[in-house]
């Protein structure tokens, strides 16, 4: 190792300046951790992943090859197609609402106040452990304890099982999702505004445009590059929920809030199937890569599209 | 030269972290010096109960320390688990005979029968729960650690309100077939807001002040024990095959269908609550008066003694048509993990552990366990009783010979997390009847299952 580095460097001495002698050294040593730590916590377990999703693994005795079995299985499990659905659901609600929400919250910010401590409280939810948020909820939420059903009850006379019906489970846990993700991308759509010149505005002004009109087609497309960075996090964000989950609900009741993270846990976890848990975490890392890919797609669009 | 000396400084800082991330577990099998002895429970309560034991035998054995540990259950086989991979689980640990199958048949557990033998240790002294922890192979895999059933509690003036006495409760009987007396009186007993019974005309399930009964529509494991399971034996309506290693669970079996049937009946008609309406526990709610009666754990008799201001009675379970009953027992077991490195001193405490002294000392301290060793349990029985809590119900369980085992079954965490959501969907009306034959098949596929 150390001749082969000392060849190397004799090499390339004759290539570069006496002001860049020697900062392979230095490139090596800074970028040794980095890579050490991406072969063994990234390359080393996607590989070792892909190995085991071909195998029957139960953890406590060595993998035994089994081939595309687990991958059949996969496609003729209904639990993992329903759950795969009820998370779609639950991200394309986290996602539409969490933006509508987070836009909302940063243009009245833009436009009402620059105050730090308004920004601030904005920001609270986020800074509040994804658990204990979970913890909160479930007990404000509570069909017989909780002020949220008190309130509901007196205005309706019924309580509602908010995290115990099947049909209101999703929706609910995407609520307390956008309620806690909420300020973080409003401050970050905030930035995006500030970065708009008041000058574009003026000009709007001048050739008469209303409020709204302004907003749709000024405001809008000039943040288009933003909004597209805070969909794509809040995608990837929300495909992979768990805590908030394993903490309400565990799945419950019937499957309908068993999210694919959750689901693949309790494969691998409680039923020790950890050769089908990975098969089910590789199928997840091929729809996010999609996924990512066609937004990244589309944000390059936009940039093009604003300038 | 401010260069050189960086790349020192960070080579150096490098060094030291892998110093430290490779810190290893130094060796301690030293034998002249003290050993520990990791044990694990899942029950806070135990936990506290066990540690009155450690007093007494590190005196006995000097050269051995206890150390207990207690792991919510919610996390506890995860733990093992990795344990199990990094080679640090504990030296033995309490475990749930859910996971006898999947530990022994990967070689995780050590087998008791030669120190069993080397010690004439005598399998008789435990009334319940010794033949569970055989597997396949003919082994003994554990020492039953205690016992524990359902049973009824009831809140007294509710009842004495409704017209009936502790006699009545303790008569009841629940058949497949209509849900005999159980039933009737838990329709009874339900009052809506306007004070009408469930059994009078005009009442209205949807303004229902006191349920009769708490909900028994959770399912814990594939046949719902601790809840709707309960009943079923009693009646001889059995849903595995074969007490052990079943090849198949019997969803579809008429007699079985009737049963569930009737359980979501109830719930539908007002007379229990509904799935999840209540996030309290049963002991909680029978306290506050919005169930009359609740169907618990043996091991929830102190709860339900300690709730202030209601009068609690104890009830068995509803006998079935004949007056028989078949009540399930689960015994916890006492296991050895197989890479301990000081088998003989793990074995020397699991033994006193589940010995007639350790098991009335822990037992009597907060009444967190039933024992196997009957005269632990009179113990804990004597002492209860002259607190004032009836224990005559569960002396009689012991004594009658109505305890029947657990049904042990291969890849019990599978199973159950098969089941559970499905039952779920049944109970709350998003699955109808038609599910029942294909719980059974899939049941067949995955008790067929070897690891």
């Amino acid at each position: 190792m150390a001749t082969l580095a000392a060849g190397t460097a004799s090499r390339r001495r004759n290539n570069t300046g006496p002001a860049h002698r020697g900062d392979w050294r230095l490139a090596a040593v800074l970028i040794l951790p980095a890579t050490v730590g991406f072969i063994v916590f990234g390359a080393v377990p996607v590989f070792r992943g892909i190995y085991l999703s071909f195998t029957r693994f139960r953890i406590l005795t060595p993998p035994r090859w089994t081939g595309l079995d687990n991958y059949r299985r996969l496609l003729s499990d209904d639990v993992f197609w329903k759950s795969l659905g009820v998370t779609v659901e639950y991200v394309v609600l986290s996602v539409v609402l969490g933006l509508a929400v987070s836009l909302a919250t940063a243009v009245i910010m833009h436009r009402l106040t620059r105050s730090t401590v308004v920004r601030g409280i904005v920001l609270l939810p986020f800074l509040v452990s994804g658990v204990v948020a979970a913890l909160v909820w479930q007990w404000m939420l509570d069909p017989g304890l909780g002020i949220v059903n008190i309130v509901v009850k007196a205005l309706t006379g019924h309580n509602v099982l908010f995290l115990g019906s099947q049909g209101w489970v999703i929706p609910t846990l995407s609520l307390i999702g956008v309620w806690k993700s909420m300020g973080y991308n409003a401050i970050l759509i905030f930035a995006g505004l500030q970065t708009i010149a008041p000058q574009i505005y003026e000009a709007g002004r001048i050739d008469g445009a209303s409020e709204p009109r302004m907003f749709r087609y000024l405001t809008l497309p000039l943040l288009r590059p933003i909004m597209a960075m805070v969909v794509v996090l809040t995608v990837i964000g929300s495909f992979q929920v768990f805590d908030l989950v394993a903490v309400t609900t565990k799945g419950g009741p019937a499957n309908a809030s068993n999210v694919l993270p959750l689901y693949i846990y309790s494969k691998g976890f409680t039923e020790f199937d950890f050769g089908y848990a990975v098969t089910m975490s590789m199928a997840l890392f091929v729809l996010l890569l999609t996924i990512t890919f066609v937004q990244l797609r589309l944000l390059r669009a936009n940039e093009s599209d604003t300038n | 030269m401010s260069r050189s000396r960086f790349i020192r400084a960070a080579a150096l800082t490098a060094a030291v972290i892998t110093a430290v991330a490779g810190c290893s577990g130094g060796s301690s099998g030293d034998s002249t010096e003290a050993t520990t002895v990791n044990w694990w429970t899942w029950s806070p309560d135990q936990a506290i109960a066990y540690q009155q034991c450690v007093p007494a035998f590190e005196k006995a054995n000097p050269n051995i320390k206890v150390k207990i540990t207690n792991y919510n259950v919610s996390d506890y086989f995860t733990k093992l688990t990795s344990g199990f991979v990094s080679g640090d689980a504990p030296d033995a640990f309490m475990n749930s005979v859910t996971f006898l199958q999947s530990y022994a048949g990967q070689g995780q557990l050590l087998p008791l029968d030669d120190y069993i033998a080397k010690d004439k240790l005598d399998l008789g002294q435990y009334a319940i729960g010794a033949e569970g922890w055989k597997y396949k192979d003919g082994k003994q895999y554990a020492l039953p650690m205690d016992w524990a059933t359902g049973a009824l509690y009831y809140n007294k003036d509710l009842l004495a309100k409704a017209g009936y006495t502790d006699k009545d409760v303790a008569s009841l009987n629940w058949t497949y077939d209509g849900g005999g007396t159980l039933w009737k009186m838990v329709k009874h007993l339900t009052v809506d807001a306007a004070g009408k019974r469930g059994d009078q005309p005009g009442f209205n399930a949807n303004t229902v002040k006191s349920y009769g009964l708490g909900n028994i529509e959770s399912t814990g494991d594939p046949f719902g024990q601790n809840a709707w399971g309960w009943l079923l034996p009693n009646d001889g309506v059995n849903i595995p095959d074969k007490q052990q290693w079943a090849t198949v669970f019997n969803y579809n079996d008429p007699k079985v269908v009737k049963s569930v049937q009737l359980v979501r009946t109830l719930a539908n008609d007002g007379f229990t609550p509904k799935l999840n309406q209540f996030t309290t526990a049963n002991s909680q709610q029978l306290g506050s008066g919005k169930v009359a009666m609740a169907v618990g754990g043996t091991w929830e008799a102190a709860t339900y003694a300690g709730l202030k201001n209601t009068k609690i009675g104890t009830a068995p379970l509803p006998a079935g048509a004949d007056g028989k009953r078949a009540l399930m027992t689960n015994a916890n077991g006492n296991n050895m993990w197989a890479g301990s490195k000081h088998p003989d001193q793990t074995w020397k405490w699991v033994k006193y552990q589940e010995s007639e002294e350790c098991q009335t000392t822990a037992a009597k301290y907060n009444a967190s366990l039933f024992p196997s060793i009957a005269a632990s349990m009179k113990a804990l029985s004597d002492q209860q009783t002259a607190k004032g809590v009836d224990f005559s119900v569960f002396n009689n369980y012991l004594t009658s010979g109505e305890l029947v085992p657990c049904p042990i079954y291969n890849n019990g965490a599978a199973l159950t997390n098969a089941m559970i959501p499905q039952f779920e969907a049944y109970f709350t009306n998003k699955a109808d009847e038609s599910i029942f034959p294909k719980l059974q098949e899939q049941s067949r596929t995955l008790l067929a299952e070897e690891k």
